[in-house]
């Protein structure tokens, strides 16, 4: 997670406020009790295991599902009670990949700006903007049924935007992707945020959202982590990955440095061993330099956002047993 | 009122663009065609084959024609109709593109009016595939333009409450195989079902009346003696005739206007079907009384025969079916596009078992 500038937070107006949101389906509680902000300017990642309720959540974000309890502002507008208002300025990127087969890619984002009542002329000069945002010329004439997974994913970005709205919903935006198309998208979040749009994104791959996010919402079993345990969680014993081309010297180094035998683990040829928090790490590095070590590589073992995510996790799991 | 008109008709050309890009339409169209040349071609050469052995016929089997013509196309299009329409918004759903719609700033009524209209446009078509057939069995026939009017009228609104029928199960069904075979059902009940209710309806609501006759009926003073009383039980035709008129064919045939003959008889198939039908509207106690069956009897003796009110009296005098038909069929259709707008408005508050909002 970057530290960012904050521009003036007016989350009331123009952000996404959830307090308490709960929907059940029959006896499956999808979301138990969400609560959870995100501002303007900033790039919110949720982050959650398959079927914690991240989906769900964005549904009810988006005015499609009504939550059973709680309350839920988009851009100051109640989904539930005001769903014009809030279509009008969010942007929805949903999880699965339908798209109109028949129509091409153009007349697909012109179809969609035609529904945001845009006039014939502006849908059309939209889509074109939107067909080379999202990289998608060379097949703006042909069938979205040709499309792959990661082309239909751009589409589907391409349609969140199409009325420009100043609120973003993406959920799994990046899956399918390859490296380069993601590089572009976390490019384009990123810029976007900058413009002083509202993004909530949720994705499986962590390290990705560690690039992009400002803050981070944890969901579990349909729960929004409260501060106090991802602070928890951020502070505990981290791994962090050693490499050296004399791992022999490394290892005695790290035994001298009070690590036993049994706390030093090995990775495709990097030594990994629990520091405490970023302080520790420092007087790890430094004892290691100091004892003449060739060190060629040291950081954190997982980004910020999976270390904090699976500590929560494994620390639910031990509340359960 | 003009951005309301507006999104149903982004929904209807969208829905449009979809069915027309596709193979299976004009695949659908040429066999339609195909079979309606070959009834066409098998009926006339039925019909003249029957009507050659008396001239006179001739014109009357070419009038005929034209109603066989309208029944297969009334046949075959409310068969395809359903295919047409039957999944419309579940098999937007399950292609992960209803949601995506939903959450521009199209209404729910806009969505389904939208395909509801497209799926009716798309139904339109077999009948401008089948139109060469209507019109030369118009024209040989010397069918009045009137009945050919009517025809085309009561088809186009016949496909267009087949089409409402399958977009509401589409939107009240999650499962698109299974709302097809609804809305299927759904035509079979008003085509087949309802012709089995009537008779059983009838069958089930019999009256006890008493039966009239004469022993002795004198011509000279127009008198009858010797009354016998025959107590019966007769259906009662007269309460059930209304679920008669929601069936497509009957609702056509009482639609159209009947040309007579010089004994008031009707002389088309249409007309025929149109008086059994105006016919059990008819109270049969009211008809059966001793004063009736004494005049029937004299009339029977006598050589001025008056055999009672014709077939264009009894049509004259009862209630045109095909309104009271239409009604029916038009709050079933509403029904069912209420419920599918109930079912698939946002944000849903309750979801059908087993499926997705997205």
């Amino acid at each position: 997670m970057s530290p960012t500038q904050t521009p003036p937070a007016d989350v009331a107006s123009t952000g996404i406020l959830v307090s308490g949101v709960a929907r059940s389906f029959g006896d499956v509680h999808a979301v138990r009790d969400v609560s959870l902000e995100a501002k303007p300017g900033n790039v919110t990642a949720l982050i959650g295991p398959n079927g914690s309720g991240k989906t769900t959540l964005m549904l009810m974000l988006a005015s499609l599902l009504q939550p059973d309890r709680g309350t839920i502002r988009v851009g100051g507008a109640d989904p539930v009670t005001d769903a014009a208002s809030v279509r009008a300025r969010l942007g929805w990127m949903p999880d699965i990949l339908g798209s109109w087969n028949v129509l091409t890619v153009r007349a697909a984002l012109e179809t969609t700006g035609r529904l945001y009542r845009m006039s014939r002329p502006e849908a059309a000069t939209r889509a074109a903007e939107l067909i080379d945002l999202v990289g998608l010329e060379p097949l703006a004439a042909r069938q979205t049924r040709v499309l792959s997974r990661g082309q239909k994913q751009k589409l589907s970005l391409a349609r969140a935007l199409v009325h420009d709205p100043d609120i973003l919903l993406l959920d799994e935006p990046a899956a399918g992707l390859d490296p380069v198309a993601r590089h572009d998208l976390q490019l384009l979040v990123r810029r976007l945020a900058g413009e002083g749009k509202t993004i909530l994104v949720s994705s499986h791959v962590l390290a990705e959202l560690d690039e992009m996010a400002d803050t981070a919402v944890y969901l579990e079993a349909g729960v929004s982590a409260s501060a106090e345990r991802i602070a928890a969680a951020q502070s505990a014993k981290r791994a962090w990955r050693i490499r050296s081309f004399d791992s022999a010297s490394l290892d005695n180094a790290l035994l001298a440095a009070g690590f036993t035998a049994a706390e030093l683990a090995y990775d495709r040829g990097d030594t990994t061993v629990l520091v405490d928090g970023e302080a520790g790490a420092a007087a790890l590095l430094t004892k290691l330099v100091r004892s003449g070590v060739a060190i060629s590589s040291f950081g954190p073992a997982v980004g910020d956002l999976e270390h904090t995510f699976l500590d929560l996790t494994k620390n639910t799991e031990g509340d359960a047993l | 009122m003009k951005t309301f008109f507006g999104g149903i008709g982004t929904i209807f050309w969208l829905e449009l663009r979809q069915r027309l890009r596709g193979v299976a339409w004009y695949v659908l169209l040429g066999v339609f065609f195909a079979i309606l040349l070959v009834v066409t071609i098998v009926t006339s050469v039925v019909v003249y084959g029957f009507a050659r052995a008396d001239q006179a016929n001739v014109q009357d089997a070419a009038a005929q024609l034209f109603s066989y013509v309208v029944y297969f196309v009334l046949l075959l299009g409310t068969l395809v109709a359903p295919a047409m329409s039957g999944n419309a918004i579940n098999g937007d759903r399950d292609a992960g593109t209803l949601a995506t719609t939903q959450v521009t700033l199209v209404t729910t009524w806009q969505l389904i009016l939208g395909k509801l209209l497209a799926a009716w446009v798309t139904a339109l078509g077999f009948l401008l595939v089948s139109s060469p057939f209507l019109a030369y069995s118009a024209i040989a026939g010397l069918v009045s333009p009137l009945i050919v009017l009517a025809s085309l009228l009561v088809l186009a609104v016949e496909l267009g409450i087949v089409a409402a029928i399958g977009v509401g199960f589409s939107g009240l069904i999650p499962r698109p195989l299974f709302s097809v075979v609804v809305t299927y059902l759904a035509v079979a009940a008003l085509s087949l079902g309802t012709l089995i209710a009537f008779g059983l309806g009838g069958a089930a609501s019999q009256t006890s009346v008493i039966e009239y006759g004469y022993d002795n009926v004198h011509v000279k003073t127009q008198t009858c003696t010797g009354l016998e009383e025959y107590p019966t039980s007769v259906p009662r035709f007269d309460h059930v005739w209304g679920v008669l008129v929601a069936n497509p064919y009957v609702l056509l045939a009482d639609a159209v206007p009947t040309s007579y003959d010089k004994n008031g008889n009707p002389t088309d198939l249409f007309g025929q079907l149109k008086y059994g039908e105006r016919s059990s509207q008819l109270n049969p106690v009211d008809q059966a009384t001793p004063a009736q069956e004494c005049k029937t009897e004299l009339a029977a003796n006598s050589n001025n025969y008056d055999g009672g009110p014709s077939a264009r009296d009894t049509i004259d005098s009862t209630t045109p079916g095909w309104a009271v038909g239409l009604a029916i069929q038009l709050v079933l259709a509403a029904a069912a596009v209420v419920g599918a707008w109930a079912r698939t408005r946002t944000p849903a508050r309750k979801l059908p078992k087993g499926s997705r909002v997205a």
